[in-house]
């Protein structure tokens, strides 16, 4: 764990600004996080050392884009490639923070941190240059769609951060995409605040090389009457984390969350999900589904709090998990802490494997074993990418996965 | 809109087991160290094997650390300011109740669990425990002529030691978890059954736990081991008077079914959850765990859980033989400032196993009920299934209700299924309820008993009856 032990000894970064200064020192005391606490408790010990084990020094490459821009009505980033956007249009605008904005939002936030639950974030501000900070403020309502791209290169560690400010009124669709190189970690930490009246539609793709790693934390503030929706999609990583926190500051809001993690061979990929409702009317329909093939492991753990002043929060929250192999594992642990009392909260939880009376009929209907039960995947996999909002004419996702697989 | 302080009138009720027996006791002094244990097990009169068995565990208990993952709020307990042997004082050696002291009698009189020949329960056989020994089985004659063994523990240890020494901590180990240690270390009485090969016990067994001193903790343990082919329904109960100090019950249960036999365990635990303030109550600290050892076995746990000021408890059943079967049925009540995390685990290890796990968790008052388990589907548990329910019902705007289901699978040919939801008691079902004439109380004793009773009918018959009258005394009033 190369990493940490520059962070003991003070060499990591020879020169750190500010908030790499604070987080360092955050760190330096106690530099891994917690093994037996529940938040990383499941995770792989020696792929995670494994994660630490790129240098931070190399010179960044540049990234291979999985597919076309299409049409010029698309706006993309490249977080560390092309920071400097401002635009003004008549029904929207993007702007570029200011430096001070960003480090002041970042302080703030790591106040309240702490070094277990936030640990992905702490190393991504230790990390992460100026470059690669690429922080926005949004408004308007016919902005159109956003692809921001984010990756590391090979043999590397790298660290890039997203900050996004939505503005009240704002309407906005957002694919953000998290690419992994051969023999690389990337630590990806992500910052949403949502004004009232907002609805952000958030995609979230995230696809490796052979042995990357990933760290994807998500940290998404809603204050009222503002909607957010997520779909998330991970796959071939040998080692990944993706790590949600929601706060509906002031209750009154939405939240839809989508996500599906594919693991095969030796896999490891893992969603930790919290969500928070902090007012009364607030509203969280989560669906979670793990495919696991091959000797790999999935785990997902998704955590509901309703404190006494959220009163007719609506929570649901479901995780659907297929077991393919006799040698994958699945983890799965969806909790509710309930005080408030007129609440409807509910969650569930199966693992199984493929559906075999679906599968007799479509056989039975002249399909062979592989082709339903590649149907049956699709079907699977499809409630949830059909959420991310990129065209299948522009990136067909289900057709690479069932390719991968 | 229905005031809620009339519901919660409803659920505060005194506690009426709380009166203290005046007895003389033997009690040995606080503290536990090697000499404590050695002094209860001479006291016990004990084979070496045994003494071993019990320093084994103290050795190990010492280089544990008390576990906090629970999340209970509680404070740290003293283990050197507890008696660890109480026991009434009697004559050496009793052959029949009458030279039982009658103050005992009337005590367990009073808590509605008759010894007396001419009273007894019928169709009951009891095994009745005051603080640290047993005082009288029940039934044992008519039992003896179905070869069934029903005994304290202390008894066993005697006139059946082969059993003891081969099965004794055979399903929870010495070093299984801190309280299991403590327990193996310092154990005082408990129960001892045994069905032989092909027998259907004749009558429920029943053991009734009696905490009487406010400064000794409760150890006991529990041992039913039921041949091939054989089944039994087993029932404990607990009672504990008031006192403001809290009082430790640390016990472990271990069950072993062989091919074919069933034992279904059923508990009413009742100890004293302290005032409104939370002063006073007992930490109930217990290992319940059944061994399915073999094929076609079945264990099935039911509980209703209503006091204790913290609970921690999570009967267990570790699925080994082939289509072996485990339940789990359980209501939890908390109410004032009591915590409960309680749950079970179904460890699925033999093929084509099958779980069920009813939970129902009510929390009241300040209260903090956790529902929290583990379902763990092995490598070679194919064919397996398991389904889980765990609802809550909150009354009251200060209560919480967690679940923590912890769900594990590594082979694909098996299914798991999880459900939880929570709810409140709804006013348009009170309101229609009150508008076809019934009153209040009745109306939420109706709803909650509604809420309740996929655990219920599991309940055997004459516990039904006492777990109403529980449910009524902590939930429904006067009302029945």
């Amino acid at each position: 764990m190369q990493i940490i032990e520059e962070i003991k000894n003070n060499e990591l970064i020879s020169n750190p600004n500010e908030l790499q200064k604070i987080c360092l020192n955050k760190l330096k005391l106690n530099p891994l996080p917690n093994t037996k606490s529940e938040y990383w408790r499941l995770s792989n010990k020696s792929k995670f050392s494994r994660f630490l084990d790129h240098s931070n020094k190399n010179k960044e490459s540049k990234i291979n884009l999985p597919y076309k821009k299409a049409s010029k009505n698309i706006i993309r980033l490249i977080i560390g490639e092309n920071n400097s956007i401002n635009l003004e249009e008549e029904n929207y605008s993007i702007k570029k923070l200011r430096e001070k904005e960003v480090v002041d939002f970042i302080k703030k936030n790591i106040s309240n941190f702490n070094q277990n639950d936030h640990w992905s974030d702490l190393l991504n501000h230790c990390l992460s240059s100026k470059e690669n900070i690429l922080g926005l403020n949004i408004s308007g309502n016919k902005i159109p769609p956003l692809e921001i791209f984010s990756a590391s290169s090979p043999d590397s560690l790298n660290a890039k951060t997203l900050i996004l400010f939505f503005e009240k009124n704002s309407k906005v669709d957002l694919l953000q995409i998290n690419l992994g190189n051969e023999n690389s970690s990337l630590s990806q930490s992500t910052y949403f605040c949502l004004e009232e009246n907002t609805s952000v539609n958030h995609g979230v793709v995230s696809y490796g090389e052979s042995k990357s790693n990933l760290l994807n934390s998500l940290n998404v503030i809603q204050k009222a009457k503002s909607e957010y929706s997520l779909g998330s999609l991970h796959f071939k990583f040998n080692y990944a984390r993706f790590e949600i926190s929601i706060n509906q500051l002031d209750g009154n809001a939405k939240t839809n969350i989508k996500g599906i993690q594919i693991t095969k061979n030796n896999d490891q990929i893992a969603t930790y999900t919290q969500m928070k409702f902090n007012g009364p009317n607030g509203f969280l329909n989560q669906i979670n589904k793990s495919l696991a093939d091959g000797k790999s492991h999935a785990v997902f753990e998704g955590s509901i709090i309703v404190p006494k002043i959220a009163q007719k929060t609506d929570a649901s929250q479901l995780s659907r998990n297929l077991l393919l192999s006799r040698h994958a594992k699945i983890d799965t642990k969806p909790q509710l802490e309930i005080i408030a009392d007129d609440v409807k909260c509910k969650h569930g939880a199966t693992i199984s494997q493929l559906n075999e009376e679906e599968l007799f009929y479509m056989r039975s209907r002249g399909l062979t074993l592989a082709e339903a039960s590649k149907l049956q995947l699709s079907s699977y996999i499809q409630e949830i990418i059909s959420s991310i909002p990129i065209s299948k004419d522009r990136w067909d996702l289900l057709d690479k996965i069932l390719k991968e697989n | 809109m229905v005031s809620e302080n009339l519901v919660k009138d409803v659920v505060s009720e005194p506690y009426k087991y709380g009166f203290v027996t005046d007895i003389e006791t033997e009690k040995i002094s606080k503290g536990l160290n090697e000499d404590t244990i050695r002094l209860i097990s001479e006291k016990k009169e004990e084979p070496e094997y045994l003494l071993n068995f019990r320093l084994n565990a103290f050795r190990k208990w010492q280089k544990m650390e008390e576990p906090n993952w629970a999340d209970l709020g509680y404070k740290k307990i003293n283990y050197q300011d507890i008696i660890y042997y109480s026991a009434p004082k009697q004559k050496e050696k009793i052959s029949s109740l009458d030279e039982v002291d009658p103050k005992l009698l009337e005590t367990f009189d009073k808590l509605g669990i008759p010894l007396t020949e001419q009273k007894k329960l019928t169709n009951v056989a009891v095994d009745a425990v005051f603080d640290s020994v047993s005082i009288a089985t029940t039934f044992r004659k008519e039992l003896a002529e179905h070869g069934v063994i029903f005994c304290s523990i202390s008894e066993a240890v005697k006139d059946h030691s082969n059993l003891i020494e081969k099965y004794l901590g055979s399903v929870v180990p010495a070093n299984d978890n801190y309280f299991a240690a403590l327990n193996s270390a310092v154990f005082s009485d408990g129960s001892f059954v045994y069905i032989p090969k092909g027998v259907k016990c004749p009558m429920d067994l029943s053991s009734y736990f009696r905490i009487n001193s406010g400064d000794s903790g409760q150890f006991e343990r529990t041992l039913i081991i039921a041949e091939e082919s054989s089944s039994v329904s087993y029932l404990e109960g607990c009672t504990a008077p008031m006192f403001d100090t809290n009082t430790l019950h640390a016990a472990v249960v271990e069950l072993i079914a062989l091919d074919d036999a069933s034992i279904k365990y059923s508990t009413v635990q009742n100890w004293y959850a302290g005032n409104e303030e939370g002063v006073g109550g007992i930490f109930n600290f217990v290992t319940k765990r059944g061994k399915c050892l073999g094929k076609r076995s079945k264990i099935s746990w039911s509980q209703v859980e209503t006091g204790s000021a913290i609970t921690w408890k999570y009967p267990s059943c570790i699925l080994l033989g082939e289509e072996s079967v485990g339940e789990f049925y359980s209501v939890a009540l908390t109410n004032n400032l009591q915590q409960a995390d309680t749950g079970t685990k179904m460890i699925h290890i033999g093929p084509r196993t099958k779980s069920t796990i009813v939970s129902k968790g009510i929390s009241a008052g300040n209260s903090i009920n956790s529902y929290r388990g583990l379902v763990k589907m092995g490598s070679k548990a194919s064919g397996s299934r398991n389904y889980s329910q765990c609802d809550s019902m909150l009354i009251g705007d200060q209560a919480a209700a967690n679940t923590f289901p912890y769900i594990q699978s590594q082979q694909p040919n098996s299914e798991i299924e999880h459900e939880a939801s929570t709810c409140r008691i709804s006013e348009d079902q009170l309101f229609y309820l009150q508008s076809r004439g019934i009153e209040f109380e009745e109306a939420v004793s109706m709803m909650v008993s509604g809420f309740c009773r996929d655990v219920f009918n599991q309940l055997p018959m004459e516990f039904a009856a006492e777990a109403d009258k529980l449910l009524a005394l902590k939930l429904e009033g006067s009302v029945g």
